[in-house]
């Protein structure tokens, strides 16, 4: 796995401010601040925009913009949730408009340019079989679990960022587990107990 | 999961797992977690699940963009505005709810434009063609009153008056008497009957004179108006009275005055009240006078010739025929210069003097207003109209325009049903 968590970057850096106290600095005009957010936060805004965009050059596009809309509201920036919740929120609202722009594209002109079929780094059949599994999942239902499991966002976050009531979150990202371990153990075409075997080392 | 078995829901043995559970929860659900080898295997599958997806990896971030976004971040503090990527997606781009709303509102106010104009549009209508009854009724009643010679200062005129001729505006109103705020006469004078012969020495100049005048007593000036002209010998070619009320009275008229009294009339005239604007102009016509007499002779001339030849010659029926036509059309073009002689010298001995005659407005403090009771009435009527007329208008509108608007929607409503289908198709599997 080659993205790093901001909590991992926590564990080795140890890290002198809380995120909320560097968008502070940086909305007071700190250029420090931003890199030190930046360099926090690229591998993870990158990886959420690269598991759900196939191109990766969109997805790079998506993180810059994502980054200098965050500097550009960083003078209106008001600390009442996490930076965390706040970076993932503006991505989102970035990552929807460029959906839209796509469904509209492919409505009148039928492309499928940058399928939103999710593309990962390594290209090995089982890792391909799981975004399969994972793109089988109900739009909803995968997001949550997507934002759980590699955003780390808590239940209360994800609330907050898709406008969902907390209960409904944790159903359905309950049902998106089950649904996705009976996917990954269905027989072949689709991976086999076999490979979540592998999976699970 | 039975609750009697399981004392809590699955639910909580993933947010135990997830490390989201309540402390006051944690403990117990752990505790049954050591003891119950069914919830013991859930949470193991939820670990399957979260190992098997931390498989799907993401390469880093290249170097180059990091570079790139640190100078457009550099740049963005400078203030430079930085270039949006290719791609660029407006974070605030309108949702389909507010997409929604926006339609809606743009309908409403449609349909409020609609309401609103076209019941004023079909009470024009109405008020239109309702005048143009008016009007055609007030042409009959007033043929009558023109044959008795009653027509306001023409009538006191000592000259026989020419069939008056009365106007029919744009809106179909009638310029004549009998109306309560708007009297207008239009007459055609007497035409100059005179032989040409004192037009045949000395400038042939028409004139023209304009004069607005502000009188304090209206009736007084408008009597003395009339008096003017029966001394003058002139006439009203056409004379218009507002009497509108709340405002000041006033009159517009197109005087024909004799040349040679021109100066004694506009001085009594000017006597009237005080003169708040005077113009006088003129435009000499003697060359083009001239010019039209030449034609006339020369064509009275070419007439008599064949005249002659018709009654001289001999020739085929086709001949005679032709130069039949050739004294028709003569006589035709010499009747014509002949009229057009008579308009001009006419113009010369006639000065047209344009007046406009008004009173000082005072107002009136003793204007009676309806009472209150009254006015919630008259509005309460006018509110109930507007209403009908407003839901009539709609239904109208929606009858005249419906169809069309049904083939449309037939036309691009197909097409479009299939966009949105694929755009939403799209969007789930975005």
């Amino acid at each position: 796995m080659n993205d790093t968590t901001p909590k991992a970057n926590l564990g080795k850096q140890t890290p002198p401010e809380s995120d909320e106290r560097l968008m502070q600095a940086c909305s007071q005009g700190s250029a420090e601040a931003f890199s030190e957010l930046f360099a926090r936060y690229k591998q993870p805004l990158f990886g959420f925009f690269r598991r759900r965009v196939a191109d990766p050059a969109q997805a790079e596009e998506l993180t810059q913009e994502t980054f200098l809309a965050v500097l550009r509201g960083a003078p209106h920036y008001e600390p009442r949730a996490l930076f965390r919740t706040y970076l993932y929120a503006i991505g989102f609202k970035i990552l929807r408009g460029y959906c839209r722009k796509v469904a509209l594209r492919a409505a009148f002109w039928g492309e499928r340019t940058g399928s939103l079929e999710p593309a990962g780094h390594d290209g090995t059949d089982a890792s391909m079989l799981l975004r399969e599994a994972v793109g089988k999942l109900e739009r909803t239902d995968r997001e949550i679990l997507l934002l759980r499991e590699f955003e780390e966002l808590t239940y209360a976050e994800i609330s907050e960022l898709l406008h969902l009531p907390l209960n409904t979150v944790r159903s359905r990202l309950f049902r998106a587990r089950l649904a996705l371990r009976k996917l990954l153990e269905e027989p072949a075409p689709v991976i086999g107990l076999g490979k979540l075997a592998e999976f699970e080392g | 999961m039975d609750t009697r078995t399981h004392p809590m829901t699955q639910e909580e043995v993933m947010a135990l797992f997830d490390h989201e559970l309540p402390a006051e929860r944690k403990e117990f659900v752990s505790s049954h977690l050591d003891q119950c080898p069914e919830c013991d295997a859930l949470t193991s599958q939820f670990g399957a699940v979260s190992a098997a997806l931390s498989r799907w990896g993401v390469e880093p971030l290249p170097g180059e963009l990091t570079k790139r976004i640190m100078e457009s971040a550099a740049k963005t503090r400078s203030g430079v505005k930085v270039r949006a990527p290719s791609i660029f997606i407006r974070a605030g781009l309108w949702g389909g709810k507010r997409w929604a709303l926006g339609g809606g509102i743009a309908i409403a106010t449609l349909l409020f434009l609609v309401a609103i104009s076209v019941p004023s549009w079909h009470r024009s209508q109405d008020s239109t063609s309702k005048a143009r009854m008016i009007a055609q009724h007030r042409i009959s009643v007033d043929d009558a009153a023109v044959r008795e010679g009653v027509i306001g200062g023409a009538s006191k005129q000592s000259e026989p008056l020419s069939t008056p001729s009365r106007v029919v505006d744009s809106n179909g109103l009638l310029h004549g008497l009998g109306d309560h705020a708007q009297n207008t006469i239009s007459v055609d004078g007497p035409l100059a009957t005179e032989e040409p012969s004192e037009f045949t020495s000395g400038p042939m100049i028409a004139r023209t004179a304009s004069l607005s005048i502000v009188v304090k007593d209206f009736v007084v000036a408008r009597a003395t108006l009339d008096a003017i002209l029966v001394r003058h010998h002139a006439y009203a070619a056409e004379l218009t009275v507002n009497t509108a009320e709340g405002s000041a009275r006033t009159l517009q008229a197109s005087l024909r005055v004799p040349a040679s009294e021109l100066q004694s009339a506009l001085s009594e005239l000017k006597s009237l009240g005080r003169v708040e604007n005077e113009t006088q102009s003129g435009e000499e016509v003697t060359q083009q006078h001239a010019d039209l007499v030449a034609r006339l002779k020369n064509s009275r001339e070419t007439e008599q010739r064949l005249q002659a030849i018709l009654q001289e010659r001999t020739g085929k029926i086709t001949d005679v025929l032709q130069v039949e036509q050739e004294i028709a059309r003569v006589r035709g073009e010499i009747e014509q210069m002949e009229a057009e002689q008579k308009g001009l010298e006419h113009r010369v001995s006639y000065v047209t003097v344009s007046l406009n005659l008004a009173d000082v407005f005072q107002a009136q403090l003793t204007t009676p207003s309806p009472s209150i009771g009254t006015r919630f009435h008259n509005g309460f009527v006018a509110g109930v109209h507007n209403a009908s007329e407003a839901v009539l208008g709609i239904a109208l509108f929606f009858m005249e325009y419906g169809p069309t608007v049904l083939v449309l929607l037939l036309i691009l409503g197909f097409p479009g049903l299939f966009l949105l289908r694929r755009y939403r198709r799209s969007l789930t599997t975005a």
